[in-house]
């Protein structure tokens, strides 16, 4: 349970939040409590929000990995495309670091859907290289 | 009065019934999570019929709650001797049928009981863990259970060999008899191992997550180094346990089985020679040269999924069991870490405690650079490399491929560190640190008043490399005892093992040393 406060026009409400499952935001859950007696009730979207919740673009996708820097260095090259084809074991990129080049190999078949570094990029331990799926 | 057909008969129905465990509907929920029962594992497990079985009639007597009127048949574990491959084993296997597999008094004495039989007659102990944890009802006798099973962990350790399987839960308390023992086995969906379980994290700290995710055979094996080798299923994992045991000996006072082998001991491997790339740069795959090696290209690794940048593992060279390590270039640029300090560190000390001679073969840049590494103490986990090698008595033999830089070249097992007989490939580089970093430090004078400080530069790196990133350095001191051609590797490390065969060392006496932990 997670507590807000909301300030609508002045008036300050306590919201209580509660995360039900992680697939898919359910609003259910929305408790308002005010502190002050408000003048007008709390607008309709707060306890409502539309079904399409923004919150819905922040899950990723089943199935999609991301592929993070073992290490801190440079991108010395991009062996696939956007789109590419991989198998399990294939070269992605070469990440130069501790004078070795060192191969950054895909985690499992599947495609590449997304890079997210460029040649020569000085990346740190855990950035985002690539994700695929 | 009782006939003895009666007395007879009695016996058999006590002994069914112990055997029944949990009875049919429980047995069949067993096998229905995919899991075998605590009796069917110990039979896949030993040698066809060399279980015998002790303590069959013991029974709790905790009277709270309605413990009075519940029945444990054989006190939800399974206890006794047999023999894997011909060798004497004691075993226990606690059955999840029987409330749970949980331990109270009675459980926890019949493991004690084999455990000191295990440690009088010198054979390894191999304990099978599916357990709900300790039996709440029993209260502190059941902590009483788990604190002598620990204590006999620790003296055991080092004296004879201690294999932990889990094949189930294992979770709170009971975790720590698996981490004291000297190798863990986990099973894809079935094992889960975890301090506090997904229920309490989440109550106290709010992170969601599954038991297979949190405790599960992959995250121990790949992400927290508690467990040493997965497997598929438990048929799989019992053939683990058996190849394993093959390359052990019983306890500490024996020497590791002799495998007579058909591989030559001779040989000359040319692929050898050109397995290094001509570039410092580019990797390499370590493990084809230790196949290469080794008999029969059979290579055993252990904690194969976790700190990949250094290879430990089991293999024979001339049918002698050895302890093989080594870096790893393909995996972190081959650098040393913590994670890689500690996993290597153990595997000395197992190997140094049950007479396995170590095989070292070396190509490092150094100690993985980093905020996190050094807040996470590299200083204090990497001193335990240095501190496991000094330490170890077995005969050490070391081969240099390529890099050894810096304190990473001390801590492969250097000379310096006691290492019988250390060999270079001509490929190895041997300095204090790489050619580029000393010409910057030597040479910063000529470099910064020259009129093309890049070409100077250039110029110097070379000169510090054809001076200093070679093996002859090392070897004009002694610190090598030979430059080989790659090729003849295996018919070195042969001779040298054969000669190191008699080796005896010994240290001042004392209650234990102090190893950075």
């Amino acid at each position: 349970m997670k507590k807000y406060k909301i300030t609508v026009n002045g008036q300050t409400y306590e919201v209580e939040v509660e995360e039900i499952g992680s697939a898919e935001p359910i609003y259910d859950a929305i408790n308002i409590s005010t502190q002050e007696k408000p003048k007008e009730p709390p607008k309709r979207e707060v306890s409502k929000p539309s079904q399409a919740a923004p919150a819905s673009k922040k899950a990723p996708s089943a199935g999609k990995i991301s592929i993070a820097a073992p290490m801190p260095g440079t991108i010395l090259s991009v062996k696939v495309k956007e789109g590419s084809k991989v198998s399990k074991g294939d070269v992605i990129m070469i990440l130069e670091a501790m004078k070795m080049e060192n191969e950054i190999l895909a985690p499992q078949d599947g495609t590449i859907s997304s890079i997210a570094i460029s040649e020569g990029a000085s990346v740190n331990t855990g950035d985002l290289l690539a994700t695929m799926e | 009065m009782e006939t003895i057909e009666q007395k007879l008969k009695n016996l058999q129905q006590k002994r069914k019934i112990v055997e029944q465990g949990g009875g049919e509907k429980r047995i069949q929920k067993q096998h229905e999570s995919g899991k075998l029962t605590a009796r069917e594992r110990i039979e896949k497990l030993l040698d066809e019929g060399s279980f015998v079985e002790i303590d069959t009639f013991v029974e709790h007597r905790c009277i709270q709650f309605d413990m009075a009127e519940t029945k444990a048949p054989g006190e939800g574990v399974v206890t006794g001797y047999g023999t894997i491959n011909g060798k004497l084993v004691f075993v226990f296997a606690q059955d999840f049928t029987v409330i749970g597999g949980s331990l109270g008094e009675m459980h926890a004495a019949k493991i004690v009981k084999v455990m000191d039989m295990a440690m009088k007659m010198g054979a390894p102990l191999i304990g099978l863990n599916d357990s709900g944890g300790a039996r709440i009802q029993e209260g502190v006798d059941a902590l009483k259970g788990y604190g002598e099973i620990f204590y006999r962990n620790t003296l055991s350790s080092g004296v004879i060999p201690q294999i932990s399987v889990i094949l189930g839960p294992c979770a709170g308390g009971a975790v720590y008899s698996p981490a004291l023992t000297d190798f863990v086995f986990m099973v894809s969906g079935t094992s889960k191992m975890f301090i506090t379980g997904p229920q309490v994290i989440k109550a106290v700290t709010g992170e969601e997550v599954t038991p297979e995710d949190l405790g599960g055979a992959r995250a121990h094996n790949q992400t927290s180094g508690v467990a040493h080798f997965m497997s598929e299923n438990e048929e799989e994992c019992f053939d683990q346990i058996k190849k394993l045991l093959s390359y052990l000996p019983s306890n500490n006072l024996e020497d590791p089985p002799f495998e007579e082998t058909e591989d030559t001991n001779i040989k000359i491997l040319p692929e050898l020679d050109n397995i290094v790339p001509a570039d410092p740069n580019k990797p390499y795959d370590m493990k084809d040269i230790i196949k290469m090696v080794v008999d029969k290209g059979d290579f055993f690794e252990v904690q194969s999924l976790y700190a990949q940048n250094m290879i430990t593992g089991f293999a024979r060279l001339a049918g002698h069991t050895v302890g093989i390590l080594a870096n790893q270039p393909r995996a972190l640029a081959g650098c040393l870490d913590i994670n890689a300090s500690d996993k290597a560190a153990r595997f000395i000390r197992f190997c140094d405690a049950f007479n396995i001679p170590l095989i070292t073969f070396t190509d490092t840049p150094g100690y993985l650079p980093g905020v996190a590494q050094e807040h996470g103490g590299i200083i204090r986990h990497g001193a335990k490399l240095l501190y496991a090698y000094s330490e170890a008595t077995v005969p050490k033999i070391t081969v240099i491929t390529r890099k050894a830089y810096g304190g990473a070249y001390i801590a492969m097992c250097s000379r310096h560190l006691g290492a019988d007989q250390v060999f270079a490939w001509p490929t190895a580089e041997i300095a204090v640190m790489g050619p580029e970093g000393a010409a910057n430090i030597i040479f910063r004078k000529e470099i910064e008043e020259s009129s093309d400080p890049i070409a100077t530069r250039n110029e110097k790196i070379e000169e510090y490399r054809d001076k200093f990133a070679n093996p002859y350095q090392a070897a004009a001191r002694g610190y090598v005892d030979d430059v080989i051609e790659p090729s003849t590797t295996r018919v070195k490390l042969v001779s040298a093992m054969e000669m190191l065969m008699s080796k005896r060392e010994t240290r001042p006496a004392k209650k234990h040393g102090n190893i950075p932990l």
